[in-house]
């Protein structure tokens, strides 16, 4: 009989279906994989450059200014004697035209704020004019775009100075320059050389702040409140001027630029002899010349020098083509009337010849630099990378003024014969590298270089800092402290279940356990957070405490067990005992809760959290709780060696209950001995100057390693006990029954037989605890405080990679780099586990293959 | 095998029996009925074994003891105390915690003699209370600490009030007067309770056509505008059919929005005869706040109540708990939307994983040669497994949410963008991440089911002439079905307690509009969900004042653990039973 082809077909189908869903799990590890590493991929890509245009703009004179708008589209340029250039920037053509009234008077110095919209010029007759040459943008509506455009290029189109582009919701980007100049200000009777220009305050209330160096080297600072009438709408400007104290220069120096911080608290002057000079405007009325430094080497000129956005570094260029960045640190040094003085941080890559203009991008930390032959570097300054090399060409010598548009994506530079070279490109993540995430960087405003994580930051200026090694360390803390509780307990709970209690008993503990395993972390959170991180700080002393009641107890119970006859001890074994060990752990926690305040003000005068702050008190009472177990196991074990022989012989002939007395007398000399021994020992140490506040012991914070480190543990014990359980109880019954008949103890047979044949798999065990503990989230989210910060002590919270995820993904642009590296850390946590998790899974599938053959 | 303890009797080990051999060479022969060489017991090292295991039991067993008696007794209805201080203040509030502590120094100076040295005899330690004082409208503060040296007279005043308000949660005072339609009338306990329940009735009502009726009219106009704009963007906006569209869109919408203004009207209706019952409520120190009736969830005199009020008030707390919707930041009222989205989500959850899971078992038990393959899957298995949580929620946000999210708007929902449908984090996405992560616990446990299906039916199977897909489908699978279900309800278990993933894709602390409800599609997978764990997290950790807080945080904890544990209990019963049937069950 012929098979129906439905079964057939059915049977092809489901076996089709079971196979490719079944290696869908590999697809699934992999898949995760990949995809996280696609995300992660693009951090590591460079820049790419995507094309450049060069034309001439008729400006007849010298350029001294230029500015781009953040879409690429306009470009201003403003020549020497005010003519304003408004030009498209893909094409070149011109948009509209502007003449500036100077008044007959030549322009010898300019300087703009950072938006480059707003410029102040300073001519050879003192005085100092402001000018907006920035940009306005508006949304048009299709329907109400006007008739008689002019097609400009591909994407964009003109109309009377107006320039329309089309975006994705089908309305149009209308775009056209603003071009206003001010009035002029006298400042100085000699020409100024120098001028550098900042804009403050708010929107409504602007304060502008200017300074300027005359042709005497004579430095001023001048400060502009505009106040605006409510009723009229008139503006009023007020303009103080102070004039700085003198710089001593020698003959025949002469200052080459001028920088001035935003709210005009401090001036930067550079020289020609390779010198800077720092005003300290704090107090306006008694203005100081803080410090005077040498930026660049002997004989070598400054020839460029511009603050990165947020004016906390200063870039320097040299004539010998080097850029160096320095930042203003408080170092406390005498030389300096503040304190602080500037330090270099920061050496870039040297241009090949003498810099000749710098000029910072407005949201990141990134800077152009031009030299003398043409060379036109793009430099990131936190991760320290060139991103682009370009070159001018046409006739390098003329000099030239560069931008960074608004959005980082393109740099413009017009030579002084106008003209004009513009690079676009896009580069996705330039402030990270693999140095960034993974070394020392040494970032603004930090004393040295150090590892730091800090996304996001209040403003687009701060840098952010994204090195992932606080938080490798915060993991691998809290997961080595968790480890520290959870591996011995588990571990001696699943010995203990699976040798040494009856098979009842374990069949009621054992789910008890599994259920612990499905506690969900937010409640093990939640409760380590708010109910046991502040009873744990009120009670420190006794949580103190009970680390070692704990243990001394239920080695007190078992030496007093010993000292039981025979049957006695016989009769009650098992659950009565079992019973009795839990007993002894309340009565040593009550102990602990009673005695703790005691112990306390005994060793640490009564205050332990301020013992912890290093201000009174020596390292050697926390010395001695730390070194207590050490020395305990080191004068027990070498009782052991030496003594144990003699000892076992004296006691074996005596009958169990008397043998038992001697027991516990041996155990309280040796217990005396070694605190003793401890405490010798922790002396040694103070005395030898070592302390432990600082290390692993500091100031206490609420939410701390030692709270996450055992809850943790909690959630880790279930995994390790189970896992430890079964592979102990893998191990076959013949191989226990043989040892049992040989003689030995339950105890010997479980230490000596059982335990190494389930060694591995016990191993396998910890490594997945180990795993999980590396990936606990939520626990860590609510009870570690969150601070990336990188010390060992014990007392103060951590962060890790899976906390930072669960915080800062919510709120991460898609895309974006904060993004990128938070898939990263994921990326790290995944690799960790998988590396753990993969070790552990093949020992354990070793171990099974021998405990089969056994 | 598991060696019991009561026939050992303390034997020598290997070593001592040689000393002893040695000791006996020298000595003469020598019999002994038993020594006493105590190193080969190891008991202390028994009793640190033992000692874990019991602290593990311990902790365990305190850490539920402690969730249920705090999730338990917040409901019970507590007394309100008029505490005098010594300073002269006198307050009045519920105590809901105190303890021991510190005092500090500063506030020693501030003592007199006696109590100072009091103090400093007990080690420089007092006692504390927190009392929860309330009216947040009036101080600023829920809580407040008294020391007990602080105190000089504690009574509990038969006409204070507890009560439970709509907004600004608990108010504690003296009712002052009573407004009822307008007018003016003496407290009488019964007319109370009646005129608060209409007003309740009221404010429902009013809430009813707001959020229902009212909001299914924002539904239906927001709907059409998507309409047009689908029809602008299908037909370009000059085309005659989206002109036709949107001309007939405005029609409909002109017509909601005389429905609307209907519904608004009556609103107003109601709300002007709400805002002639009203209550004045004067705190301790005299200060008189008045408000409508219908703002008052719930009052009762607290030191005025007998045992069955008590408990007809514990009752209605857990009533609400259960069945309202959360206010005052989460902190009070009910938690139905997040045990609903908690609920949803699980299931949800299972219907993905479930498939996945047994055809991955099948594959593994049934189909595939054990060799490299399934060696390969099987460590795919265990690093799903031990993959943390997190990187499940990162991969579930970038894949899951954006990149299919994203595809499937650009393709369905164009008229939205740039607002996103499903490129999101929503209860699909969710529930799709929560089901790679808990595939493994399926996987498992199904595998196990279908080892224990013993071999001699599938052979009778196959022996009969049926095929092998015959065979799993009508005899193994049955057989093994329960065993399936023990991993889908541990699956179950595990989702409904995962919290960290979830906050990546999609769960928020409080969602306009539940996944499920009475507007066409009924099923919105796209929007996103409360949960009872991410309520733990936000009211515990996100609230303005924790402390205010904390006790739905237990209540909440105590539900969701009640909810995992049951799962769990019932998945391992039903485990242990089937170990039980198998073990005896070959034939």
């Amino acid at each position: 009989m012929d098979t129906r082809r439905s079964v057939i077909w059915g049977e092809r189908i489901a076996g089709g279906v079971i196979t490719v869903g079944g290696l869908m799990v590999i697809v699934a590890v992999f898949g995760i994989m990949v995809f996280l590493i696609r995300v992660v991929l693009p951090l590591m890509a460079g820049g790419e450059l995507q094309g450049n245009v060069r034309y001439q703009l008729d400006t007849q004179q010298d350029v001294i200014w230029v500015n781009g708008d953040e879409f690429q589209t306009l470009g201003l340029a403003v020549a020497a004697e005010g003519r304003v250039i408004t030009y498209h920037v893909p094409t070149g053509t011109e948009i509209s035209r502007a003449q500036f009234d100077f008044g007959g008077a030549e322009v010898t110095a300019v300087a703009g704020t950072l938006g480059r919209d707003r410029v102040a010029f300073g001519f050879d007759d003192g005085t100092v004019r402001f000018a907006e040459l920035g940009f306005d943008t508006e949304t048009t509506a299709r329907r109400n775009l006007p008739s008689g455009l002019q097609q400009l290029d591909a994407r964009d189109r003109v109309l009377d100075g107006r320039v329309f582009t089309e975006v994705g919701t089908g309305d149009f980007r209308t775009l056209s320059s603003v071009v206003e100049l001010g009035e002029a200000e006298q400042i100085s009777d000699l020409p100024i050389i120098a001028v550098d220009y900042r804009v403050g305050g708010t929107r409504e209330r602007p304060t502008i702040a200017f300074a300027t160096v005359d042709a005497l080297n004579i430095v001023r600072v001048s400060r502009s409140r505009i106040q605006v009438n409510m009723m009229t709408g008139a503006e009023t400007v007020t303009t103080t001027t102070t004039e700085l104290p003198p710089l001593a220069l020698g003959a025949g120096v002469n200052v080459t630029s001028i920088l001035l911080s935003g709210n005009a608290d401090r001036a930067i002057v550079g020289t020609d002899d390779g010198f800077v000079h720092r005003y300290d405007l704090r107090n306006m009325d008694a203005p100081q010349l803080a410090e005077t430094r040498r930026v660049a080497d002997d004989g070598i000129a400054v020839t460029a020098m511009t603050f990165l956005s947020g004016e906390e570094s200063l870039v320097v260029g040299g004539e010998d083509g080097s850029l160096s960045v320095f930042f203003r640190l408080q170092t406390g040094t005498p030389d300096t009337t503040d304190g602080r003085e500037l330090i270099r941080s920061r050496e870039h890559a040297p241009m090949p010849s003498a810099v000749v203009d710098l000029s910072e991008a407005q949201r990141q930390k990134e800077f152009v630099a031009v030299d003398a032959e043409g060379n036109v570097h793009v430099h990131h300054s936190t991760s320290d990378q060139v991103l682009f090399e370009l070159a001018r060409s046409g006739d390098v010598t003329t000099s030239s003024r560069a931008m960074i548009f608004p959005r980082s994506n393109g740099v413009m530079l017009v030579s002084q014969g106008g003209e004009v070279e513009a690079w676009q490109y896009t580069q996705r993540h330039p402030e990270v590298t693999l140095r960034v995430l993974f070394g020392r960087i040494w970032y603004e405003g930090y004393a040295e270089p150090t590892f730091v994580w800090q996304s996001t930051a209040g403003t687009d200026l701060a840098e952010p800092k994204y090195s992932l090694i606080p938080l490798i360390f915060g993991t691998i803390k809290a997961a080595s402290y968790a480890m520290l509780f959870a591996a011995p307990i588990a571990l001696m709970a699943a010995v203990y279940t699976s040798e040494f209690v009856d098979r009842r008993v374990r069949a009621t503990v054992k789910p008890m356990m599994e259920m612990m395993e499905s506690l969900p972390t937010v409640v093990l959170g939640f409760v380590a957070a708010l109910v046991l991180a502040p009873l744990v700080e009120e009670w420190i002393g006794a949580v103190l405490l009970g680390f070692f009641a704990l243990p001394t107890g239920l080695m007190l119970g078992a030496f007093l067990w010993q000292m039981l006859p025979v049957p006695v001890a016989l009769k009650y074994d098992g659950f009565p005992k079992f019973v009795l060990m839990a007993a002894m752990i309340f009565v040593s926690a009550f102990v602990a809760y009673n005695m703790g305040t005691t112990l306390e003000n005994f060793l640490f005068q009564g205050d332990f959290k301020r013992w912890t702050t290093g201000q009174f008190g020596t390292g050697t009472p926390f010395m001695f709780l730390i070194l207590l177990p050490l020395s305990y196991l080191t004068v027990s074990w070498s009782f052991k060696r030496t003594l144990g022989h003699h000892w076992r012989a004296l006691i074996g002939d005596r009958d169990r209950a008397q043998a038992g007395r001697l027991d516990i007398l041996r155990w309280l000399a040796l217990l005396t001995t070694a605190i003793g021994l401890s405490y010798a020992v922790a002396s040694l140490l103070t005395l030898l100057g070592y302390d432990p506040r600082g290390g692993f012991v500091d100031s206490y914070q609420q939410r701390n390693a030692l709270v996450v480190g055992f809850v943790m543990a909690f959630a880790v014990i279930p995994n390790i006990y189970t896992l430890a359980e079964d592979a102990l109880n893998a191990v076959p019954g013949h191989l226990r029954a043989a040892s049992l008949a040989c003689g030995a103890t339950p105890w010997q047979t479980g230490m000596w037989v059982v335990l190494p044949t389930a060694a591995s798999g016990v191993f396998s065990a910890i490594m997945m605890g180990m795993g999980r503990a590396v990936g606990e989230t939520m626990i860590v989210v609510m009870a570690a405080g969150n601070t990336p910060i990188m010390e060992w002590n014990i007392f103060s919270g951590l962060r890790t990679l899976s906390a930072n995820i669960a915080i800062e993904l919510p709120e991460a642009v898609k895309d974006g780099t904060n993004y990128r590296v938070l898939f990263l850390a994921a990326l790290t946590l995944f690799i960790m586990t998988f590396v753990i998790n993969t070790l552990a899974e093949l020992i354990r599938q070793r171990f099974r293959k021998r405990a089969f053959q056994l | 095998m598991t060696v019991s303890t009561e026939q050992d009797i303390p034997a020598s080990g290997a070593a001592g029996l040689a000393a002893v051999a040695a000791r006996e060479a020298t000595a003469g022969r020598r019999v002994r009925r038993f020594s006493s060489d105590l190193s080969a017991v190891g008991e202390p090292a028994l009793w640190a074994f033992g000692g874990a295991l019991a602290l593990g039991i311990i902790l365990v067993a305190g850490f539920l003891a402690m969730i249920a008696w705090n999730g338990f007794t917040t409901f019970w209805p507590k007394p309100v105390e008029q505490v005098e201080l010594r300073d002269g203040t006198v307050l009045a509030g519920v105590a809901t915690r105190g303890g021991p502590y510190r005092v500090g120094e500063d506030v020693l100076q501030r003592l007199d003699d006696t109590q100072r040295a009091e103090i400093e005899d007990n080690n420089g330690i007092a006692n504390r209370t927190l009392y929860q004082t309330a009216n947040f409208d009036l101080y600023g503060d829920d809580f407040r600490w008294i020391s007990d040296f602080e105190v000089a007279q504690s009574t509990t005043p038969p006409d204070y009030w507890y009560f439970e308000r709509q907004v600004w949660g608990v108010f504690i005072g003296r009712i002052a007067g009573l407004t009822i339609d307008g007018e003016s009338r003496t407290l009488d306990r019964a007319l109370l309770a009646r005129e608060q329940s209409a007003a309740r009735d009221r404010f429902n009502q009013i809430r009813r056509l707001e959020q229902r009726d009212i909001g299914r009219i924002n539904f239906q106009i927001e709907r059409e505008r998507l309409a047009q704009r689908r029809a602008v963007l299908r037909h370009g906006e000059d085309s005659p059919e989206a002109q036709a569209a949107v001309a007939e869109g405005q029609a409909r919408i002109a017509e909601w929005q005389d429905e609307f203004r209907v519904l608004q009207a009556q609103v107003n209706e109601l709300r002007e005869l709400d805002r002639r019952y009203r209550i004045q409520m004067q705190e301790v120190g005299g200060r008189e706040v008045d408000v409508e009736l219908s703002q008052i969830v719930r009052l009762f005199p607290a030191n005025d109540l007998g045992i069955f009020d008590k408990i007809g008030i514990y009752l209605s707390r857990w009533w609400e708990f259960v069945s309202a919707e959360p206010r005052e930041a989460n902190t009070q009222g009910g938690v139905l939307p997040a045990i609903f989205g908690t609920v949803a989500m699980t299931l949800l959850m299972v219907v993905f994983v479930a498939p996945f899971g047994v055809i991955t078992a099948l594959y593994l038990r049934e189909y595939a040669k054990q060799g490299r393959v399934t060696s390969l899957v099987r460590i795919s298995v265990n690093n799903l497994a031990g993959v943390p949580s997190i990187v499940y929620g990162v991969f579930g946000l970038g894949f899951f949410a954006y990149t299919m999210g994203g595809t499937i708007d650009q393709l369905f929902y164009p008229e939205n963008l740039p607002n996103p449908t499903f490129g999101k984090g929503g209860i699909l996405w969710a529930s799709l991440t929560l089901a790679l992560l808990t595939v493994p616990v399926v996987i498992v446990a199904t595998e196990e089911a279908l080892a224990a299906v013993p071999r001699s039916m599938r052979e009778g199977s196959l022996a009969c002439g049926a095929s092998k897909w015959q065979t799993i489908r009508y005899v193994v699978l049955p057989k093994a079905l329960p065993g399936i279900m023990t991993g889908l309800i541990l699956a179950m278990a595990r989702g409904a307690g995962e919290v960290a993933p979830l906050m990546l894709v999609g769960v928020v602390k409080l969602a306009p509009a539940l996944p499920i409800d009475g507007f066409y599609p009924f099923i919105h997978l796209d929007r996103s969900f409360m949960h009872l764990g991410f309520h733990i997290f936000d009211v515990g950790f996100q609230s303005r004042n924790s402390e205010a807080g904390k006790p739905m945080v237990f209540v909440t904890t105590l539900l969701l653990l009640a909810l995992i544990v049951t799962m769990n209990a019932t998945a391992i019963t039903i485990r242990n039973r089937l170990k039980r049937k198998y073990a005896d069950g070959q034939f």
